[in-house]
């Protein structure tokens, strides 16, 4: 299908042929239907196109990446080149340019590539959170809960904690991860596989270790999507005590770090 | 130290005294009087006393064990439960000698060292530090922990049943979610739908079941079937002995004999059948003097010397033109053997017989 579809992209070049096998080097499998074409072939694309088919494809795209979202685990450009954008992948770069401002300016979210090699996006919401647990519109999920817990541990603990360090304080709060939980159920796949599906969560392998140890640190949903400073006053709350008091994590939380965010939101590339 | 093993002057003695300054260094000098002492006088008797060694081993087995089990109540910063077990540890290591006891220090050790990197990382140098127990307390404490009826330390209390919602909520406002996007009416679900799975799981099912029947359902059809042929055979053979009966002179013409008119298949059914008879013994074929092949029965006695005459086998092919054929040539109006019950409710594609009698 790539095949039969790059010649209609762009005619073949030299610098087109060296960026195809970088593009086949870099990205995973279907992804390689896709290549990122140059501003001139955006505009000449563009050029063949009414506005308002664009328009459409644009609205097609907000969607799906809506669907997709309903789920939280991110979205690969390969799967939105793939499903919607089809035979307009020439102008892909401004179709995304348009959906990242419709989500922007229409809806309050933003779009974010979190994975610029592999082009993963995920929605954020632009807007700040209402104050106070009473004046949130959607009910929340008890596994917020949950990711509350895990991610205030490793926080708290610097960035970095071993697995069994979540499982026995999660066991302490009557989440014994061999059992079925009533609001989680097979709560270590909700923790290991759920979470890090949705890149709230990283479980990576201590290395060096025998037996097997796992260590959990911070997906890059959580990254952008948790404001450390009101996860740091929620845990003042909690121990009764001024956030300030732990000086190292109250200072991570209030300085703005480049690395925290990888990206700004997606603009064309 | 170094006195002490010199003291005693063997290989042995000065190649442990030189592992125990190595593995003491981290505990601290207190102990050191004790153990010159304990090395000095235990040395002859307990040095190859299984029994003892045995326990040794045991205890620090034990120790290990209980470190690991406990790991995250030893990370606590609220208590010495570290410092508990190395000074049990230097206890038992008075008393090692052998190298298997001095492996089992060194592994207790290792363990330890590693509680003590944790233990020091969260001393943060700076601010409070964190614990998780007390973390977890407080929150079950924030989910509305009903400690009236707190007996034991973990499971005491009862938790209401919107615990984690009531920590959802609080929590909620950290994360900057985008909401979710619902249809007002519902929609098809992004997923293929559970149903495909329990019609995928329903297949699997009656499938285990049905291969649980059909060994049973088999040998019964074999054995049915076995015996059907048995009394058709037998029944055919009736008829054989009743029509020879009625005129032993007259031979009787094989074709008229098998050959239903009524029915191609019950024909071939009967040269099946009759061909059981032949084998078996209970029949001969011959040819007449026009060449036709005739049937006969073979009497009870007869059966003893015809089992030894050579026998010959033949084919017989029958379509439904020769079929025809024959029942023209021979002019057959009426089947010589009679359809079984079982054979007209079978309700081949041929045509019912006429009349029956």
């Amino acid at each position: 299908m790539s095949q039969r579809k790059r010649p209609h992209n762009a005619p073949s070049s030299q610098s087109k042929g060296a960026r195809n096998s970088m593009v086949l080097l870099a990205d995973e499998d279907d992804d390689v239907s896709y290549t990122q074409p140059s501003t001139s072939q955006v505009q000449k694309g563009l050029d063949r196109l009414t506005p308002a088919q664009v328009d459409l494809k644009t609205a097609e795209v907000v969607q799906f990446i809506f669907v997709k979202d309903q789920k939280k685990i991110p979205i690969r450009r390969a799967d939105i080149v793939k499903h919607v954008v089809k035979e307009y992948r020439n102008i892909y770069p401004e179709i995304l340019k348009r959906t990242s401002r419709t989500f922007e300016t229409v809806f309050g979210l933003s779009l974010k590539e979190i994975d610029s090699k592999n082009h993963v996006y995920i929605l954020v919401n632009k807007l700040d959170p209402p104050d106070g647990e009473l004046l949130s519109m959607t009910p929340s999920n008890p596994k917020t809960g949950l990711l509350f817990v895990i991610l205030g541990i490793i926080f708290m603990k610097g960035g970095v904690v071993k697995e069994s360090m979540v499982w026995n304080t999660l066991k302490k709060l009557r989440v014994d991860p061999g059992e079925k939980h009533v609001d989680f159920g097979d709560v270590k796949k909700v923790v290991i596989e759920e979470f890090v599906k949705q890149r709230y969560l990283e479980h990576v392998r201590v290395p060096h270790t025998e037996p097997l140890e796992f260590e959990f640190r911070w997906g890059q949903r959580a990254d952008i999507e948790v404001s450390k400073v009101k996860l740091l006053e929620f845990m003042g709350q909690l121990h009764d005590q001024d956030p300030q008091s732990w000086s190292q994590q109250y200072r991570e939380a209030t300085t703005p770090q480049a690395s925290t965010a990888p990206s700004g939101p997606v603009s064309q590339r | 130290m170094r006195r002490a093993s010199r003291g005693v002057g063997d290989d042995q003695g000065t190649a442990r005294q030189n592992g125990v300054s190595a593995g003491r260094g981290g505990r601290g000098m207190e102990g050191d009087d004790d153990e010159v002492l304990c090395t000095a006088v235990d040395m002859q008797d307990d040095d190859n006393d299984p029994t003892r060694r045995r326990e040794i081993r045991s205890k620090y087995r034990d120790l290990i064990n209980s470190v690991q089990q406990n790991r995250e109540d030893m990370l606590s910063p609220t208590n010495n439960k570290l410092t508990d077990v190395l000074e049990e540890a230097n206890k038992l290591f008075a008393e090692v000698r052998q190298a298997r006891e001095a492996a089992l220090d060194a592994q207790l050790l290792v363990l330890a060292t590693d509680l003590g990197k944790e233990k020091a990382s969260q001393l943060h140098a700076e601010g409070s530090s964190f614990d998780p127990s007390a973390f977890a307390e407080n929150l079950l404490s924030f989910m509305g922990l009903n400690r009236l009826e707190d007996e034991g330390e973990m499971s005491g209390g009862y938790l209401p049943q919107d615990a984690w919602q009531k920590v959802g909520n609080r929590a909620q406002c950290c994360f900057r979610t985008a909401p979710t996007f619902h249809y007002m009416l519902g929609s098809f679900l992004a997923e293929p739908p559970p149903p495909r799975q329990r019609i995928a799981r329903q297949r699997n099912a009656p499938s285990k079941e049905a291969k649980r029947i059909m060994p049973t359902q088999l040998k019964k059809m074999e054995e049915s079937h076995q015996e059907a042929t048995e009394k058709e055979v037998e029944r055919i053979l009736g008829y054989l002995r009743s029509y020879f009966a009625d005129d032993p002179n007259s031979p009787i013409s094989y074709y008229e004999f098998v050959i239903d008119p009524f029915s191609f298949s019950r024909s071939v059914e009967n040269i099946f059948h009759t061909s059981f008879l032949v084998r078996d013994g209970l029949a001969r074929i011959y040819l007449d003097e026009h060449k036709l092949p005739c049937i006969a029965p073979i009497e009870e006695g007869e059966v003893e010397a015809g089992g030894g005459s050579t026998r010959q086998q033949c084919v017989i092919s029958i379509s439904p033109k020769t079929w025809k054929e024959i029942i023209e040539v021979f002019d057959i109006t009426e089947p010589l053997i009679q359809a079984s019950a079982t054979q007209v409710d079978a309700g081949t594609v041929d045509p019912e017989p006429q009349h029956t009698d």
